[in-house]
């Protein structure tokens, strides 16, 4: 095993050589690398060597240099579709980022009902992402068939297109994203808003700080941490979006709700294995993108995590 | 009432807060503002159950929440009428056999993985750990497609034999697997853990899976529990995978979605479907609720 071999220069931290407890600690070990090689490393370094190839299907052929990412990037629907996927960023920023907070921060001020809130609050939770895609697909329907439409019917409003419009289809995926989502963020919240001390607060109340100079001043420094740390990982992960436009509006309409990672699913799965390469040096390309807040994740996580 | 305000311990409000009419109208608003979200929550859910419970016919002309006629005898048609048409049967099975290999591949990989990297330290395994901890933020887009063409030749993922594992669960059981997450849990649930019951139970001549097996995982339940529970309730969720590799074998998730475009099914029948596939999730939170909403405790990653 070549990675374990000690570089020249760290002999200060040189342990003992090779010994038999190591072969079986690597041994024991071996099927989590495996999978891990085989499941995640490999795939990803393929993905990356391969978007230069030309592909047959899913079978490679032969070197064909940056041609992959030209296609990609020339193709009249890669700045729409990038721009979709910020839009989704954004939306889920506005609409999905304080509720939880909110929510948790409030909810540990309750002293009625404490526990039923937190179970009803995290019941979408509990449905399975897809069913809850199709849930809302129905929600939104066209016609007063539809939750939402049948309310605007009850109250004299003519019936919306919802996801059929190209403005709305992006909040609306990222609303049901969020109503999704909600619950797992929150109680991530609820247990660093559990962990603040009260001693903290009481110090406060004496200085004669009111209720919301309580929240600025004791809660919000407190949670800073975990909100950044959140947020970074929020725009990540909805940079990926991609099985809810797959459900919920197939791209549409016109393609308004295309998102990169969905492209990709086309460009992979769905275009009779001509444009597989492309798929993957879109990968690339998204993986390019996020490279830059993952670093930044990992900076700030050691920061906060060496500041306490 | 007062009685449980006192009892509050001091937060943004506190008791003093509590007892002028401005603290209580702060507090009731927060009331309210819980109460909306909730109704928020659970008002999609009601509905689909609700609708699923109409008459097709209602459905299309009478535009209301709450069905017409509701009554035992009917609840129990519309579910046996269901159940009948929407076959889920073979489905419900398949995931059944999906789920708990889900959480055999999760426990015994993920679990040996996290106590090597935790307790063993073999040398190399900072570099693993390092490899391990990047992989959680990877965009999996990336590895889609080589993903699937690993499945076509597995494991070669060239075309030069190997077997094909579509229509297979060994996609999704490996994926289990392959959970960087899971495996960073175990270790910083293994890290908790003193190094000396590792040492005793070697000078009991107590080999490293024995160890591993007899002392570290129930010393470790809370972890695992916590795990599996994720990997039981995600193979009942997990859609993407399944609906690239498996064809005849479906799952509940992927059956769902293909049901939406059958024009054969009726509407409220199809509400129905939604429902039932929600059944096996809930059943899992109501019976570990504690574990799953006490969870976050442990769930917290350090890299």
């Amino acid at each position: 095993m070549k990675v374990s071999r000690n570089k020249p220069g760290t002999a200060t931290l040189k342990k003992k050589r090779w010994t038999r407890s190591d072969t079986t600690a690597w041994l024991l070990m071996l099927p989590m690398v495996l999978v891990m090689y085989l499941m995640i490393w490999r795939p990803t370094v393929m993905g990356a060597v391969w978007s230069f190839f030309k592909m047959k299907g899913y079978s490679v052929d032969k070197f064909i240099g940056l041609e992959n990412f030209r296609l990609v990037v020339t193709n009249t629907q890669f700045l729409p579709t990038l721009w979709n996927t910020v839009q989704y960023v954004f939306w889920s920023l506005v609409i999905g980022f304080l509720p939880p907070v909110v929510i948790a921060v409030i909810l540990n001020e309750m002293v009625h009902f404490k526990s039923g809130f937190r179970v009803t609050i995290y019941l979408p939770a509990v449905i399975p992402g897809i069913a809850g895609m199709l849930m809302w697909y129905y929600i939104y329907y066209p016609d007063q068939t539809g939750l939402l439409n049948m309310l605007f019917g009850k109250l004299g409003i003519e019936p919306f297109n919802w996801l059929n419009n190209s403005k709305f289809v992006i909040p609306g995926i990222v609303i049901y994203m969020s109503w999704q989502g909600f619950a797992g963020t929150m109680l991530l919240y609820y247990a660093s808003v559990q962990s603040v001390s009260a001693e903290l607060y009481e110090a406060a109340l004496i200085d004669g700080a009111g209720i919301w100079k309580r929240a600025w001043h004791v809660t919000r420094p407190q949670l800073a941490g975990i909100l950044l740390l959140n947020l970074v990982r929020q725009i990540i992960a909805v940079f990926q979006v991609m099985e809810q436009p797959l459900a919920m509006t197939g791209g549409g309409p016109n393609g308004a709700s295309i998102s990169l990672a969905y492209q990709l699913y086309l460009y992979g799965f769905n275009s009779g294995g001509k444009a597989t390469g492309q798929a993957m040096a879109l990968g690339v390309i998204i993986f390019l993108i996020l490279i830059v807040f993952t670093c930044f994740y990992f900076w700030i996580n050691k920061r906060i995590e060496d500041n306490y | 009432m007062t009685k449980r305000f006192k009892n509050k311990p001091t937060g943004l409000l506190s008791f003093s807060d509590l007892k002028t009419p401005k603290g209580k109208i702060v507090y009731w608003l927060f009331f309210a503002l819980l109460l909306i979200a909730c109704l928020v929550a659970v008002i999609p859910a009601i509905w689909t159950i609700l609708t699923a419970f109409k008459d097709t016919q209602e459905i299309y002309s009478e535009f209301t929440f709450l069905p017409k006629n509701m009554s035992w005898g009917r609840i129990v048609t519309r579910l046996s009428e269901s159940w009948a048409a929407l076959q889920l049967g073979g489905s419900v099975f398949n995931t059944i056999i999906l789920s708990v290999g889900n959480l055999v591949m999760t426990v015994i990989v993920c679990g040996i993985g996290g106590y090597v990297l935790s307790k063993l330290k073999p040398k190399g395994y900072k570099l693993i750990f390092t490899l391990v901890v990047w992989t959680m933020m990877m965009p999996g887009q990336m590895r889609l497609v080589p993903c699937y063409i690993s499945y076509l030749h597995f494991p070669f993922a060239y075309d030069i034999g190997g077997v094909s594992l579509l229509d297979t669960y060994w996609p999704m059981w490996l994926g289990a697997a392959a959970n960087a997450f899971n495996v960073i849990l175990f270790k910083n649930s293994f890290d908790g853990l003193s190094q000396s019951y590792v040492d005793a139970a070697k000078i009991d001549g107590c080999g490293d899976v024995g160890t591993f097996f007899k002392i570290m995982l129930p010393l470790a339940m809370p972890i695992v529990i916590f795990v599996s529970i994720g990997a039981l309730s995600g193979a009942w969720a997990e859609f993407f995978t399944p609906m690239l590799v498996l064809d005849k074998n479906t799952v509940l998730p992927v059956k769902i979605y293909r049901l939406a475009g059958d024009t054969s099914i009726k509407m409220n029948t199809y509400f129905m479907a939604l429902v039932f596939s929600c059944v096996p999730t809930f059943l899992i939170f109501l019976i570990f609720q504690r574990h799953i909403l006490g969870g976050v405790n442990i769930g917290g990653v350090k890299g």
